[in-house]
């Protein structure tokens, strides 16, 4: 599970904003603005972790049980699956 | 081949109809030592635009389109510019940028301020000015490009602010945190599709929303909508 190349992520007046680049447009049109934790776990991904580690740093930064950081995570691992970002 | 002159940039535009030099009349000049821009269209770029266009438009009209297209295209990457899709105007010497979802009334309200406001209000551009950053500050250029209402003037004017229009029954104004206009900015650029125009933008648009102040404008179409607007931002 990685984000697909083509894909970066910009900050502008401080927010996270991620656009496709050439080829990827094709597949994704528009941006995404990501929040704080939203921005952690988009990081993690393009590094190639797995969804447990993630949610491990989650629970570990954030006062936030593994079960509900489990499922967070899991919501935007598919979102950003329906939006054909992830491979 | 004509040349005019936009944004303070001399171009030479190479186009296949007529139709362009008739859009650009206001802004052609005589032909300068040297451009800044060199712009044409391909037949596949045409026939592309036609074939997008929700209505039917000729070709003429859709080389006009892919002009600005790809004049727009070069303004980050090589002159701190970008093409705002809002309505410009200009009063006691302050641009106000408007800018609002398609069909929330941007043009309505601007012709409100003309109205309350009088002959002192100069439409700049109904719909797609150039942004244009010069020595660390954010001017606003009319362009031959202006919405289906046709406002124009070859001029530009500083840019003193981005005010966001929402429709409302009340009158309201309020100022808004950068953080907060970012996406409704994005709402309203040609979002680019190369690293290279990215690396320029985006730093730009954090610039413009660093600058430039922002508004969030609730509005009606009563006059007390200007009055409201006029008083939130001078």
């Amino acid at each position: 599970m990685k984000i697909k190349n083509g894909f970066v992520v910009r900050e502008i007046a401080g927010q996270s904003i991620v656009i496709a680049l050439g080829e990827a447009t094709k597949e994704f049109n528009g941006m995404i603005k990501l929040n704080e934790t939203g921005r952690l776990i988009w990081d993690m991904l393009s590094e190639g972790k797995s969804s447990d580690e993630i949610v491990k740093r989650i629970t570990d930064e954030y006062e936030i049980d593994a079960d509900t950081a489990g499922k967070d995570v899991e919501v935007f691992i598919n979102t950003l699956k329906g939006a054909n970002i992830l491979e | 081949m004509f040349y005019i002159k936009i944004a303070d940039l001399k171009i030479r535009i190479r186009n296949k109809f007529e139709y362009a030099y008739r859009l650009c009349k206001d802004y052609v000049i005589e032909e300068p030592s040297g451009v800044d821009l060199d712009v044409s269209v391909s037949d596949e770029e045409i026939q592309k635009e036609m074939n997008d266009a929700e209505i039917k438009v000729s070709p003429a009209y859709a080389e006009g389109i892919c002009i600005y297209r790809n004049i727009c295209k070069e303004l980050p990457l090589r002159f701190d510019a970008y093409l705002l899709h809002s309505a410009l105007i200009e009063y006691e010497g302050r641009g106000y940028a408007f800018a609002a979802k398609s069909g929330t009334g941007k043009s309505t309200h601007i012709s409100l301020w003309k109205k309350v406001f009088g002959e002192k209000v100069r439409i700049i551009n109904g719909d797609k000015p150039i942004i244009r950053c010069i020595n660390g500050e954010f001017v606003a250029y009319g362009t031959p490009w202006c919405g289906k209402e046709g406002f124009s003037v070859n001029d530009s004017v500083p840019l003193r602010a981005l005010c966001f229009i929402e429709r409302d029954k009340e009158n309201s104004i309020s100022r808004m945190p950068a953080e907060d206009a970012v996406m409704r900015l994005f709402n309203q650029i040609l979002i680019p599709n190369d690293i290279e125009t990215v690396n320029k933008l985006f730093p730009l648009l954090d610039k413009t929303l660093a600058t430039v102040p922002c508004y969030l404008l609730r509005c009606n179409m009563e006059d007390e909508a200007a009055i409201v607007s006029y008083n939130g931002m001078k």
